[in-house]
């Protein structure tokens, strides 16, 4: 077919002995935004590569336009067709240069004639509003402007093919949403073939079609829908007290049981919502049920299910079967993080501006926040590794200010890059940790047996860190940060690059920890389906805390104040964007082939689109926690920017 | 090759260059600190050596002994000490590194036509300051003897003392030394550390330069272009070597301004040797980086490569006529050495083209080899 412009066939790539991808096939049509998911090491960043003609293969064939890429000469042909945005926020642009002069450097890389590389240099720029700031370094643009001043640069010479390798990771969701917008306005515009990869799940709805992949193997392939058909059921979340009790039921039914806060979510294969809701009241029946709700599955959970091996299914049960009762009689209402007007400021700045929150013995707390606004300083003034300029805390019975070597001993910190030593085996890392903490060598041996089973690291003993899968290593940073038996325990970004099957099998201990052991947590993280699983939520912005409350209530305010969120199914749904904001909907951004409008004029929405033509009626979506976070920093920055406006 | 690709490489180059400052720092301010820290470091003269003496004696030919060391050049007079032990401690400490014991009844025996006998105390932890301190000791200990001599001579003969001398030793000796004619060190120290600097500094600002696009992923822009590999090479290696020419006209100017070396020969041959010099030293940079993927890898790598040739098989310390067999042949297939013998050429001996044609020819071949090799390795679709 003339119009394939990739096509993988039995394609390969072995890195010193390890195999990172294997026999995977792939077709990729003209005009497709065409996805790669999936977690660190699943292997897209090697196709991709390899699909620019940058990495050498060995395994089957690769035709990027017909071409066969199976020499550096034969790749050199595709090169002036394609453009390439490799991973990293920014790393491919040059920090001291200011935006304008990377641009055009990429435009006389390219040889683009002078007068045709300023026209589309105006028109890029002001299509990624980033006009503005031409003559700003690179290095000085946030996470999200760098990923569109890559964009520009990548099509600055016309490419017909783009290739953009995680181009929304470490970016926040308020910029995520925005780069997806520009994208899929300039695909449709420019004519353009996209090669797009992603770690993150909610992302898929947007591609055309897309491939999920997994340690080098594809899992599924098709359009959204397509794959979600691969796994049918239904997703049901309900809360009901006590919650372990009824998580001990519930798990007994589903494979896929997860704790969300005070809730609980679990996937019920090739039932209708009907059947499952019927079959969840059943199992729950004589505890005291307040909510259920029935949900179509998302691609997360299809991701699972695809995954689900017998394995993991056994550790599960495993870890369930100690779900008995809490170990110890808990005080829920004693405080094991209490901030009162936290401040710290650097010079002139304010990283984080009179911040008071509150975290109670055994809950899990969520701190979100973009890129910068003030999470980190936070957590490190909390465990006393940076003095406040002004405010106070306690943490763990211990005020921070003075008490602060009393505090370093009652908690426990894992770090984003879960500081572990990769050179040291799984027990070496423990007994190391044991040794910082100063344990004996009873206490040592216990801990070290209580570990191994809480992480699933039996049989790995022995192996280097470096050598552990990321859901293992991960789990063995948290059992060193729990070494000690800390109280509060410290989480920044702890599953960043982690697959989902490994993240929910961190949550669920995390859930453990706090719902058996009493363990108080702060966590940190910038996937937003995560924040779900918190008990109570703060959102940060600017340094300063903006909200704070459960997420259910969080999802609540947004609909009292600003309604439902519709998806509208449309041949031509990027023409009605614009239509649409005329009849006065201001919340209305595409979603890949769809839109996604929040409203609460109900009925007006449907009138209005059955003006414009739209036959199918606007479909209900639940809102995520994403919705809520662009919501509430989306109205925050207009108010900035309303005051900046206004002297 | 495409001038407008590699105008726009080396101008972006030029731009990351001269907007960051520690890679400013690195390329210009670098080598000049350089040669002054080595230039006023590593003088390889022994002079002022602190000593101290013990004298038993307390008589005039004690203290004439004592004068012949506080006057001459090479010793520091640092005081009389009471006994041996407290020499001892002195030199223990590093305040002196000489010691002269002079015996009781010295005056007495030197009247007398007998041996006296001096005992000299000599800090050994550095041999070939402890072997040079000797030398002197020996020297005008020798003169003393001689003059003693002489005097006893002319007391017996009745000849002048002058004469005397004269007829006790009938060879004198004239030294002239070429090229040096003060056999000062830092005059061939000098053209020898611009050889040291520029074997590092070209190579560790070419290495970091290339490796830093590798190690963030900004050579994918280079991968994924249709820009040839030569233009690449070309237009990411001119800022390099721009720079490194900037710099041999500084550290020329240092030598010969600051330190005062002579410089006699044609800079229209030594300027343009010296940029072989450098596009040789960079061709060694342009390898290490293609070999390696990180900036520390890479900055490891450079210097021992360069380090190691540039200080010990380059005739800076040790001639290479004074290496062993095998160290000579290391020595010779290094660059370093045919540079020293342009450099030390060109200052020194005033000698040009007709004399160094053969280093400078060596050079020029070593510098397209590793080009040729860096070329070669560099592939734009690498396996990993």
């Amino acid at each position: 077919m003339a119009d394939t412009i990739i096509r993988a066939s039995g394609f390969g790539k072995r890195y010193a002995g390890h195999l990172a991808v294997s026999g995977l096939d792939l077709a990729v049509q003209r005009g497709e935004l065409y996805g790669l998911i999936g977690p660190d090491g699943a292997g897209k960043s090697s196709l991709m590569k390899a699909v620019a003609g940058v990495l050498s293969y060995e395994q089957g064939q690769l035709e990027v336009f017909g071409q066969l890429l199976d020499s550096e000469r034969s790749a050199e042909a595709i090169k002036d067709r394609i453009g390439l945005m490799p991973q990293g926020l920014g790393q491919n642009l040059y920090g001291d240069l200011s935006v304008e002069e990377n641009v055009d450097f990429f435009a006389r890389l390219r040889l683009v004639p002078r007068a045709e590389a300023a026209a589309r240099k105006e028109q890029l720029l002001t299509i990624t509003r980033l006009a503005a700031f031409r003559q700003r370094p690179m290095k000085q643009l946030s996470g999200g402007m760098k990923q569109k001043l890559g964009l520009v640069c990548t099509l600055i010479h016309a490419p017909q093919l783009i290739i953009l390798d995680e181009p929304t990771t470490g970016v926040d969701p308020v910029s995520r949403r925005d780069f997806w917008a520009i994208l899929a306005e300039l695909i449709a515009s420019q004519g353009l073939t996209a090669l797009v990869s992603t770690a993150y799940m909610d992302e898929a709805s947007r591609f055309t079609r897309m491939s999920v992949l997994h340690q080098g193997q594809k899992l599924a392939e098709g359009s959204p829908a397509e794959i979600l058909q691969r796994a049918p059921g239904s997703i049901v979340l309900c809360r009901a007290e006590p919650q372990l009790e009824a998580m001990r039921r519930l798990s007994a039914i589903a494979g896929q049981c997860e704790a969300m806060g005070p809730a609980i979510r679990l996937f019920l294969p090739d039932m209708s919502a009907e059947q499952a809701r019927g079959r969840v009241s059943t199992v729950l029946a004589g505890l005291d049920c307040q909510q259920l709700d029935v949900l179509e599955p998302e691609l997360e959970d299809v991701f699972v299910a695809l995954l689900a091996t017998p394995g993991a299914n056994g550790q599960q049960a495993q870890t369930l079967a100690a779900l008995a009762a809490p170990r110890q009689a808990l005080d829920s209402s004693a405080l094991a993080i209490e901030a009162k007007g936290l401040s710290k400021r650097f010079g002139d700045f304010v990283a984080v501006g009179d911040v008071s929150f509150q975290v109670r013995q055994g809950e899990i707390f969520g701190l979100l926040g973009a890129n910068g606004a003030g999470k980190t300083t936070a957590i490190k003034m909390l465990t006393g590794i940076l003095p406040p300029s002004s405010g106070s805390g306690m943490v763990a019975g211990a005020d921070m200010k003075q008490a602060g070597a009393l505090i370093k001993a009652r908690i426990g910190y894992m770090s984003q890059a879960f500081s572990l030593y990769l050179d040291l085996s799984v027990v070496e890392n423990i007994r190391l940790y044991a040794g910082i903490y100063g344990l004996n060598r009873q206490q040592t041996a216990l801990r070290l047996a209580w570990i191994l089973d809480m992480a699933g690291l039996h049989g790995h003993e022995n192996d280097l860190a470096s050598t552990l899968p990321m859901g293992l290593r991960q789990r063995l940073a948290l059992g060193c940060a729990l070494v000690h038996q800390p109280r509060v325990l410290f989480l920044d970004e702890p599953t960043s690059g982690v697959d989902p099957l490994g993240r929910r099998a961190f949550w669920d201990i995390l859930f453990r920890l706090s719902r058996l052991d009493g363990v108080a947590m702060l966590v940190t993280t910038h996937y937003m389906s995560e924040a779900e699983h918190c008990d109570h939520l703060a959102l940060m912005f600017a340094g300063r805390v903006v909200a704070d409350a459960s997420p259910h209530a969080m999802k609540q305010q947004l609909l009292t104040e600003l309604g439902q969120l519709y998806q509208v199914r449309a041949d031509n749904a990027a023409a009605l964007v614009a239509p649409l904001r005329q009849a006065g909907f201001a919340n209305v951004s595409p979603y890949g082939t769809a839109l996604h409008v929040l409203t609460l004029e109900t009925e007006r929405l449907g009138m209005v689109l059955r003006g414009l033509g739209v036959g199918q009626p606007p479909q209900v979506r639940p809102i995520s926690m994403e919705d809520v976070f662009v919501q509430r920093v989306g109205q925050l920055e207009a108010q900035k920017a309303a005051q900046k406006g206004s002297p | 090759m495409n001038l407008q690709r590699i105008l726009a490489i080396a101008a972006k180059e030029w731009r990351e260059i001269v907007r960051d400052r520690l890679f400013f720092s690195l390329a210009f301010v670098v080598p000049a600190l350089l040669m002054l820290l080595f230039g006023y470091g590593l003088s390889l003269d022994v002079e002022n050596i602190p000593f101290a003496v013990v004298d038993h004696d307390r008589s005039a030919a004690s203290r004439d002994y004592a004068y012949r060391f506080i006057d001459s050049r090479y010793f520091r007079f640092h005081g009389y000490a009471g006994d041996e032990r407290m020499a001892g401690q002195l030199i223990g400490s590093g305040e002196v590194r000489v010691v002269l014991v002079i015996p009781p009844q010295f005056g007495k025996s030197l009247a007398q036509g007998r041996p006296a006998a001096i005992q000299t105390l000599v800090d050994g932890s550095f041999p070939s300051r402890a072997m040079t301190t000797k030398g002197y000791v020996t020297a005008i200990n020798a003169a003393f003897s001689l003059a003693a001599v002489a005097q006893a001579v002319s007391h017996a003969t009745g000849l002048s003392q002058q004469d005397a001398l004269a007829q006790l030793t009938p060879i004198a000796l004239e030294s002239r030394y070429l090229y040096n004619q003060s056999v000062s060190s830092i005059w061939s120290l000098a053209p020898k550390l611009i050889m040291v600097i520029l074997m590092l500094s070209p190579p560790f600002l070419t290495a970091l330069g290339v490796v830093r696009e590798k190690e963030n992923g900004s050579i994918f822009n280079i991968y994924a272009s249709n820009v040839s590999r030569g233009e690449f090479l070309v237009g990411k290696l001119a800022p390099y070597v721009a720079i490194s020419s900037v710099n041999i006209l500084l550290l020329w100017l240092l030598a010969v301004l600051l330190y005062q070396v002579p410089f006699k020969g044609s800079l229209l041959f030594f300027l343009p040797a010296t940029l072989v010099y450098v596009l040789c030293t960079t061709g060694i940079g342009l390898l290490v980086s293609v070999l390696v993927r990180t900036q520390v890898a890479a900055m490891i790598v450079t210097m021992v490569v360069t380090m190691i040739p540039a200080v010990l098989y380059s005739g800076l310390i040790i001639p290479i006529v004074s290496l062993g067999s095998g160290a000579r042949l290391v020595a010779q297939l290094m660059p370093a050495m045919y540079y020293t013998d342009i450099v030390v050429g060109c200052f020194l001996k005033g000698v040009g083209l007709l004399s160094l044609w053969r280093p400078l020819a060596i050079l020029a071949v070593y510098a397209c080899l590793l080009f040729a090799i860096g070329y070669r390795l560099f592939s734009k679709r690498p396996n990993t």
